[in-house]
C-alpha cells in the first residue's frame, strides 16, 4: 500500500503544483475557473467538473464554468439535494453515489440522461467563508476517499484564494477604470448648463462604461414631486411606455436613497411589468438614486441583457455618476430658472420701456446726484440726443441755469421731497413754446429721495387754447353787452324818435322845426350805432385816451 | 280803419305807437301787461297786433302764440330792440307778417301797418 499511497500523494502534489502554477498566471477569475474545470477531470480521473459561485444578492450559486456535461444538465433548477446544499453552505464537502434519493423527479430524469453516477461537491472557501461550489462528476460509480476529498478541498481553497485575488485585482482594475470614466462623465456633465445635454451625456455614456444594454433617467418634478422619465437609451419605446413604475418597491427604496440591485428582473417582486421586462430581453436591473447633496431628485436605472450580480464597485460607480449628474442637473435647473427670470425681467423692462416710449410727454428720471438714469423716446427726440448720450448726463443740461429760478422742479423735489411743478417758456428759432415740468420724488426705505421722475409736457397748444377761450369769453361778453345796450336803448330811442317826428309835423315855426330835426338826426345817429351793436359778432379796439382802449364800431 | 292792439313793456313806446296810428284813423288799444292784451283779444275783434319781443313776463313770441289760439285770424307785426335769427324765425312760423327793428321810423311804421292790413 505504501508505494500506492506515495504515488497518489505525488500525483496530488503534481496536480496541485500544476493548478497553482496555472492559476497564479491569470488575474481573471473566469479564466481561473475555466482552467480548473478544464484540467481537473484529467488530473483526477473524473468525467466532468463544474464551478458555481455564490451570488450575494440572490443567495444562490451561479454557474461560472463547466466541462464534460451537457447544457441541459447545467440548466436544471436544483443543483443537488437540499441536504447536500445545506452542508456545502456550512463549508462541509459531500461525496454522493446515491443520486436517486432526495432529488425531485425532473432533476433525476436529467441526471439519468446525463449518466452521472457519483458526485463530489466541495465548498470553495476564502477566509472560512463559502464563496462557491466545486463539483466533480463521474459516469461510473465512484467512492471518493478522504484523501481525495481533502485534496479537492485544498485545491478548492487554493482556487478560492485565486478567484478572490483575481476578483480583487479585477475590482481594482475596474475601480481605476471607473475613476477615469467618472472623471470623464463629471467633465461632460459639468461642461454645460444645458439640462438636456447633461442627462443625455449620462444615458449615452454610462451604458457603454458599465457594459449594460440600457439606461433610464427619471427626475422628480419640482412642482408635483412626481417621477418623470426624462431620458433613456438602449430601450424600445413600447418598453418605456409600459406604465407607471411609481408604485414599485425598488423605486420606493431608491427614493429613500438606497441602491437596488435586482439579479432576475423577470420575476423579482421589487419591480412590476415582468412580461414587458421579458419582452425587452432585460435580465438584471441596477437602480440608484440621483442626488443633489442629501436630497434625492430622481432615479437612474441600468438594465442588462444578461443576468448580472452588480459588484460593490459597480454600484458605487453608478451612485457616484448619479450624484455627479444630480449636482449638475440641479445646477442646470437653477441656471434655467435664473435664465427664465432674466428673460422675464428683460421682457418686463421692454414692456415698460415701450409704454414709456409711447407716452407723449417727455419723461426723465434723475438720481439724487442729478444724473440722468432714464429718458423716454419723446424726451430724446425733443432734445435731439441718443439714449447713450443722455444717460449719465447732468440734469442742468436739460434745465439750464439760464432758466427762471423755479423752473427746474427737480431741485425743488430734492430739497423738499415733495412733488413740484413749474411752467417753462422756451424760445427756439423765433417760436415760443410753453412746457409744464412736473417732478415727483421716488423715496427709498429711509424716506430719502432715491430718484426724481420728471414729466415734461408741451402745453403750448393748451395755453393757446386757453388764451383763445379767454378771448372768446371776452367777445361773448362784449357781444352780449352790446346786445343788451342795443335792446335797452332802442325802445326808449323809438319813443323819443317817434315823438320827435310827430313834433316835427306839429310845429309851425321854422326855427323850432329845425331844432326838432337836429334832435331827430342825432337820435337816428344813435339808432345807427345801436344797430351796429346789435349785429356785431366780433370786435376790434382802438385807442381812446392814455392806456384806455374802446371798441371800434366802425 | 282797423282795430289795432299794441303791447310793449315801455309805456312811452305804446303811447307813441297809438299816437302815430290814431292819426291814420285806426282804433288803437294799448297794453303793457301780457295777460290783459291776450284777454282783450279773446273778447274783442282785433285786426292787427303790434308786439314787442321783450316783455315783462312772457316773450312777444309766446304772446303771439296765445293770440293766435284765441283769435286765429289776427295779423301781427313784431317789434324788437335786439333782433335775433331765432326770434325772427319763430315769429314768421307763428304767422307774424313783419319783424321790425326799433327804433322804427314813423313813416316806416305807417307803411308796414298799411301793407299788413291790406293783406
Amino acid at each position: 500500500m505504501q508505494p500506492d499511497t506515495d504515488r497518489t500523494a505525488r500525483g496530488f502534489l503534481a496536480v496541485y503544483e500544476e493548478i497553482t502554477r496555472l492559476i497564479s498566471m491569470v488575474h481573471d477569475p473566469k479564466m481561473v475557473m475555466e482552467l480548473v474545470v478544464a484540467r481537473l477531470p484529467d488530473l483526477l480521473a473524473v468525467d466532468a467538473a463544474t464551478i458555481r459561485l455564490l451570488d450575494r444578492n440572490s443567495g444562490s450559486f451561479v454557474l461560472k464554468a463547466a466541462r464534460g456535461v451537457s447544457a441541459e444538465y447545467l440548466a436544471r433548477t436544483n443543483i443537488d439535494s437540499q441536504e447536500v446544499m445545506a452542508a456545502l453552505r456550512q463549508g462541509v464537502p459531500r461525496s454522493t453515489t446515491d443520486l436517486e434519493s432526495a432529488l425531485d423527479q425532473e432533476s433525476l430524469a436529467i441526471i439519468r440522461r446525463e449518466g452521472v453516477k457519483s458526485v463530489l461537491s466541495v465548498p470553495v472557501l476564502f477566509q472560512q467563508e463559502v464563496i462557491g461550489v466545486l463539483r466533480l462528476l463521474t459516469r461510473e460509480t465512484r467512492e471518493f476517499v478522504d484523501s481525495e476529498i481533502t485534496f479537492v478541498m485544498s485545491l478548492a481553497a487554493q482556487m478560492g484564494i485565486a478567484i478572490t485575488n483575481s476578483r480583487i485585482f479585477q475590482e481594482m482594475e475596474r475601480q481605476v477604470h471607473f475613476l477615469g470614466e467618472l472623471r470623464e462623465i463629471s467633465r461632460l456633465v459639468n461642461s454645460t448648463l444645458d439640462l438636456d445635454q447633461i442627462i443625455g451625456a449620462i444615458v449615452d455614456k454610462l451604458p457603454e462604461v458599465m457594459a449594460v444594454m440600457g439606461c433610464t433617467v427619471r427626475l422628480l418634478h419640482p412642482a408635483t414631486n412626481r417621477l418623470q422619465l426624462v431620458a433613456a437609451s438602449g430601450l424600445s419605446q413600447s418598453y418605456l411606455e409600459r406604465g407607471s413604475i411609481k408604485g414599485e418597491d425598488s423605486i420606493f427604496k431608491v427614493l429613500k436613497g438606497e441602491p437596488v440591485a435586482i439579479y432576475d428582473a423577470t420575476t423579482d417582486p421589487r419591480v412590476d411589468f415582468h412580461q414587458a421586462i421579458r419582452d425587452e430581453g432585460i435580465k438584471s436591473i441596477l437602480a440608484v438614486p440621483i442626488t443633489d447633496g442629501s436630497e434625492v431628485i430622481g432615479v437612474l436605472r441600468l438594465l442588462t441583457r444578461e443576468h448580472r450580480s452588480f459588484s460593490d464597485s459597480e454600484i458605487s460607480f453608478a451612485m457616484a455618476v448619479a450624484e455627479e449628474g444630480g449636482s449638475a442637473i440641479q445646477k442646470a435647473r437653477t441656471y434655467r430658472q435664473i435664465t427664465l427670470l432674466f428673460n422675464q425681467i428683460e421682457e418686463q423692462e421692454r414692456f415698460l420701456s415701450n409704454i414709456l416710449d409711447c407716452i407723449r410727454p417727455q419723461l426723465l428720471v434723475v438720481d439724487r446726484n442729478r444724473r440722468v438714469v432714464m429718458a423716454n423716446r419723446a424726451f430724446l427726440l425733443a432734445n435731439g440726443r441718443s439714449e447713450e448720450e443722455v444717460l449719465g448726463m447732468e440734469y442742468s443740461h436739460f434745465c439750464s441755469d439760464g432758466d427762471e429760478a423755479d423752473s427746474c422742479p427737480v431741485d425743488q423735489v430734492l430739497a423738499s421731497k415733495k412733488m413740484a411743478t413749474s411752467l417753462q417758456q422756451v424760445d427756439r428759432e423765433g417760436i415760443s413754446r410753453s412746457y409744464e415740468r412736473a417732478a415727483t420724488p421716488m423715496l427709498n426705505g429711509d424716506g430719502e429721495v432715491e430718484f426724481v421722475i420728471e414729466v415734461i409736457r408741451d402745453v403750448t397748444a393748451q395755453r393757446r387754447l386757453e388764451t383763445e377761450q379767454a378771448r372768446r369769453n371776452k367777445l361773448e361778453g362784449v357781444v352780449e353787452l352790446a346786445g343788451t345796450v342795443a335792446h335797452e336803448i332802442n325802445t326808449p330811442l323809438f319813443a323819443a324818435l317817434g315823438n320827435a317826428q310827430l313834433l316835427e309835423l306839429d310845429l309851425e315855426e321854422d326855427e323850432q322845426v329845425e331844432e326838432v330835426r337836429t334832435i331827430i338826426r342825432n337820435l337816428k345817429a344813435i339808432a345807427d350805432l345801436t344797430a351796429k351793436m346789435a349785429t356785431m359778432t366780433g370786435y376790434t379796439t382802438r385807442d381812446y385816451v392814455g392806456n384806455t382802449r374802446i371798441v371800434d364800431l366802425d | 280803419m282797423a282795430v289795432i292792439l299794441v303791447l310793449d313793456d315801455v309805456l312811452d313806446a305804446v303811447v307813441l305807437t297809438r299816437k302815430i296810428l290814431e292819426r291814420k284813423g285806426h282804433v288803437v288799444h294799448c297794453f303793457t301787461e301780457e295777460e290783459e292784451a291776450i284777454a282783450f283779444a279773446g273778447n274783442n275783434p282785433v285786426d292787427l297786433a303790434i308786439l314787442d319781443i321783450k316783455l315783462k313776463k312772457m316773450s312777444g313770441i309766446q304772446v303771439l302764440e296765445e293770440l293766435k289760439a284765441v283769435a286765429p285770424d289776427i295779423r301781427a307785426i313784431m317789434l324788437t330792440g335786439y333782433p335775433t335769427v331765432e326770434t325772427a324765425k319763430e315769429a314768421v312760423e307763428l304767422g307774424a307778417s313783419e319783424y321790425c327793428v326799433k327804433p322804427i321810423d314813423k313813416w316806416e311804421l305807417e307803411q308796414k301797418v298799411g301793407r299788413v292790413l291790406a293783406l
